[in-house]
């Protein structure tokens, strides 16, 4: 009874998280009428890039820590089941342990050094780390060096991927059981201090708690979800390589949060929504303007980054729940 | 009987040729309020700071209740009986009133490391937190955000998070800095009323204040005691009047 | 592993460096001065290259071309200050990445429009292809020489333009402590202007010197931006001192790991897995130079003082 109380609060702390939810639950029923089950691999994209944008955000909106490396984490997640299976490990359960493992490990130890750096500093240290382990992978020719590995989709003990519709469905309970996690964490008290640390850590550290300890858990938290991503990552593509933690991909992810909103929950997965429809469709409207530069979308996906800067205020979530603010406001006055 | 709560023995720090605190020594007792006054730049908040531990001494000892801190992060000395209002309002703007006192309320009873459980709907916490703001009378204000509520309100909360954790050892820096005189007089009484529960070290420029809360006051010249007493010693000090307070005043 | 070899890798790893330093100089001024996180300064070293290119193209000759590129590096800093980068100031960290990483896209696809996908290559006149000996018998590349020498001239105009001028002691000011040169009555925005402005231009230099080197092409200055991040951070935001210091030390190791690592690693394994492992631990090493350096020093070698 309580447990149910409990999930309704959380349901209802987050409705356009649900909705987000329910309708990627559903899709895969759409793209079957419609017969374009070419979508459903963008929508696994989606909820991949989403999931780990999910977990970057833990720090980034609600910890107030900028991390730029956390492509890293996805690498490592991805890496993970490559070299399982490289070492003929091909159960899935073992692989997602293995990732969350590494990543769990690595991130406290970046997380203990970069930790005690503070603002441009932590950035760029955190970038640093991320490269190291970007170059580290490079350097690693047992398991493709530069070109990277192939994978193969892993046995999931009674559930085999062979169908991509269950690796689909894999790919959203792994989602939902993300955000979940992040609703209570968020709404926990340990969730409440952060958030209290990104506000202003000197009056938590005045109030007796150590800011660090805190600040560590939710970093390692937050690579662990990335590295969860990152494992189910290689198996939607069957491959891996060093590219997948390239620095730009980190940024990527920055983008994605704060294009959605970086202090609602949902922001994530909202960005990483327009950020997949944009790179769809933006090279189709481009070849309608100007049929010859149609690969060069760039040029008004850059300056769109710019202007979500300079206009907005807290990203698409904002202008959405500005939106809903004033349309309900007029339904109550008539 | 008085009880020793903090004792600064030989306490000096400077910053390159800059001497912040010089051979100092300093105690406070329990149920006394004792007052650092002096110019600006006499070293009264970088004292402060050193006994808090967010700067560390060159040399001398920190004692609290008998124990030597030294070497011990704020947060650390927060566990351990010190409570600090700073000079410019600290508090968490981006949350509500009740909620400011919510987080201190987990925080003093050390239930703040709980992944699950949620932090607002406590009634244990609701109601220690209710505690908190009817001490200095900002219940009223509960639901408004820190960032929205008046300057001399936020000196309120600031000073209510400082008395939050029970501290043995209360450290007011400036407390009514900027608040007008009628919440001056208010946080002048609340800070007297609750005296006999710790010991506290009170910086202020306002005078009337100080004399009106003191039981001791220490005079501080670039790092230095130049006077130490009671209020009425202090003010009948010609060294004191010769160099701080004027003697026209 | 011969003498007339490490000079050599010794030289290389002072050309890389001096050419770090003219990207990191500016940049470390942006980000200590503005509290700016300016990850589009890798563009200004494309478009310098790309402007010195296509003016030698244009007009058939070297130097006229890198003549006619300077101005042009130094607008489009003003420009892009006064455009966009002002309106950035105020703003937190994360947006500050956001809109420069735009700024990144934008300005490759632009080059991409312009130029096509594809490198340019730039061919040096005859004057400067030839070798000089630095010892008898060890021949260099007089270009690369040239680098060096301009590397050091603008660094010790830099020094001068910093240490010894009214201008500087403001930029000093400014690094200490960002608030102070506001209320110390310096118009802090024309301030801000003149450093992007030289920043760019200092970064453009540093794409026309790496142009005859390298290839010419869109993304170009990327890993170079992300190498000077690493040179300031090392450095210390803001002090100008310790990013020549810290960029020589990071062209040295760079260039050196590069080519003795592998070297060392064939005593570990066949020759083929040295040589693809080398080059990538000799980039590992600069990273874990760089966190070394801030789990001790958090604030780099050399942090500015007020």
């Amino acid at each position: 009874m309580q447990a149910l109380k409990r999930s309704l609060e959380i349901v209802k702390s987050s409705p356009t998280l649900f909705i987000l939810l329910l309708g990627f639950g559903l899709f895969p029923i759409y793209t079957s009428i419609t017969d374009l089950p070419f979508w459903n691999d963008i929508a696994m994209r989606i909820m991949l890039l989403g999931m780990a944008a999910l977990g970057l955000n833990l720090i980034l909106g609600f910890g107030g820590m900028v991390s730029f490396g956390h492509a890293a984490f996805i690498g490592i997640g991805a890496y993970s089941v490559g070299i399982s299976q490289f070492y003929g490990i091909d159960n899935g359960w073992l692989h997602i342990l293995f990732a969350l493992l590494f990543c769990a490990v690595v991130g406290l130890a970046i997380g203990f050094l970069a930790l005690r750096t503070k603002g441009i500093y932590f950035i760029m240290i955190t970038l640093a780390f991320a490269q190291m382990l970007y170059f580290f992978f490079v350097s690693l020719e047992v398991f493709g060096g530069d070109d990277g590995m192939g994978v193969d989709r892993a046995e999931f003990l009674i559930i085999d991927l062979w169908d991509p519709l269950r690796l689909y469905y894999l790919i959203w309970m792994a989602l939902f059981a993300v955000c979940l996690l992040l609703l209570l964490i968020i709404n926990s008290r340990f969730g409440v201090i952060l958030q209290g640390i990104k506000d202003n850590e000197s009056r938590i550290e005045a109030m007796g708690l150590s800011a660090l300890r805190f600040k560590i858990i939710a970093y390692v938290l937050s690579a662990a979800v990335c590295g969860l991503a990152g494992a189910l990552f290689a198996n939607w593509q069957e491959y891996v390589s060093p590219d997948i933690m390239h620095w730009s991909r980190s940024g990527e992810l920055m983008i994605v949060i704060i294009l959605g909103g970086l202090s609602y929950i949902a922001g994530p997965l909202i960005g990483a929504i327009v950020f997949f429809l944009l790179e769809e469709f933006l090279p189709e409207l481009l070849f309608f303007i100007a049929p010859n530069y149609s690969e060069n979308w760039m040029i008004i996906f850059g300056p769109m980054l710019i202007a979500v800067v300079l206009f907005t205020k807290g990203g698409l979530m904002a202008i959405f729940h500005q939106i809903y603010l004033r349309l309900t406001r007029r339904q109550g006055t008539t | 009987m008085t009880k020793v709560i903090l004792e600064l023995k030989d306490i000096s720090k400077s910053y390159g040729a800059l001497r912040a605190t010089h051979k100092l020594n300093l105690s406070v007792n329990k149920g006394d309020v004792h007052a650092l006054i002096g110019p600006n730049g006499a070293g009264k908040t970088t004292l402060i700071k050193q006994i808090y531990g967010s700067e560390q001494p060159d040399s001398g000892q920190i004692l609290l209740n008998g124990e030597l801190i030294n070497n011990t992060s704020p947060s650390v000395r927060v566990r351990k009986g010190i409570g600090r209002s700073f000079q410019i309002s600290n508090v968490l703007l981006g949350f509500t009133v009740l909620q400011n006192a919510l987080v201190a309320e987990l925080a003093r009873k050390g239930e703040a490391f709980r992944f699950f459980e949620p932090a607002f709907s406590n009634p244990s916490l609701l109601s220690g937190a209710h505690d908190i703001l009817q001490g200095v009378g900002l219940l009223h204000q509960a639901e408004k955000l820190a960032a929205e509520i008046s300057h001399g309100e936020r000196r309120l909360l600031e000073l209510a998070l400082a008395i939050a954790t029970n501290p043995k050892l209360l450290l007011l820096d400036e407390p009514m800095a900027g608040a007008g005189a009628e919440e001056s007089r208010h946080i002048t009484s609340i800070i007297k009323s609750l005296k006999s529960q710790h010991a506290t070290l009170l910086i202020e420029h306002d005078m009337d204040a100080v004399f009106k809360l003191a039981d001791r006051i220490t005079v501080l010249v670039e790092g230095e005691t130049i006077a130490s007493g009671t209020p009425d010693e202090i003010s009948n000090n010609s060294a004191v009047r010769k160099a701080y307070l004027g003697d026209g005043d | 592993m011969t003498i007339t070899l490490l000079l050599e890798q010794v030289f290389n790893g002072i050309q890389s460096g001096v050419t770090l330093f003219l990207v990191a100089a500016g940049l470390t001024l942006i980000l200590g001065i503005m509290d700016l996180v300016f990850l589009a300064h890798g563009a200004q070293v494309m478009i310098g290259a790309y402007a010195a290119t296509g003016f030698t193209l244009l007009t058939g000759n070297f130097y006229l071309g890198i003549f006619l590129a300077i101005p042009l590096t130094f607008a489009s800093g003003y420009l892009l200050e006064y455009l966009i980068i002002r309106h950035l100031y105020k703003r937190d960290h994360m947006e500050q990445v956001l809109a420069t990483f735009g700024l990144i896209l934008f300005f490759n696809e632009l080059i991409r429009i312009g130029f096509g996908p594809a490198a340019l290559f730039s061919n040096l006149p005859p004057s400067l292809s030839g070798f000089v000996y630095i010892l008898p018998e060890t021949p260099y590349p007089a270009f690369r020489l040239i680098v060096i020498f301009v590397g050091l001239a603008l660094a010790i105009s830099i020094y001068i333009l910093v240490a010894k001028t009214r201008m500087g002691a403001m930029v000093r000011a400014g690094a200490a402590n960002p608030d102070m040169t506001a209320a110390l009555g310096v118009n802090i925005h024309m301030l801000r202007r003149f450093i992007f402005s030289v920043g760019a231009s200092l970064a453009g230099v540093a794409g026309m010197m790496l142009a005859p080197l390298t290839v010419v092409e869109p993304g170009m200055g990327e890993p170079l931006l992300i190498l000077s991040l690493v040179v300031i951070i090392i450095g210390g935001i803001g002090s100008v001192r310790g990013a020549f210091i810290a960029a020589v030390l990071v062209g040295l190791v760079d260039t050196i790991g590069r080519v003795f690592l592998p070297e060392m690693l064939r005593a570990f394994m066949d020759q083929s897995a040295a040589d693809g492992a080398g080059p990538a631990l000799a980039s590992m090493m600069i990273y874990i130079l760089m966190a070394v350096i801030l789990v001790f020093k958090p604030t780099g070698l050399f942090p500015p003082k007020g």
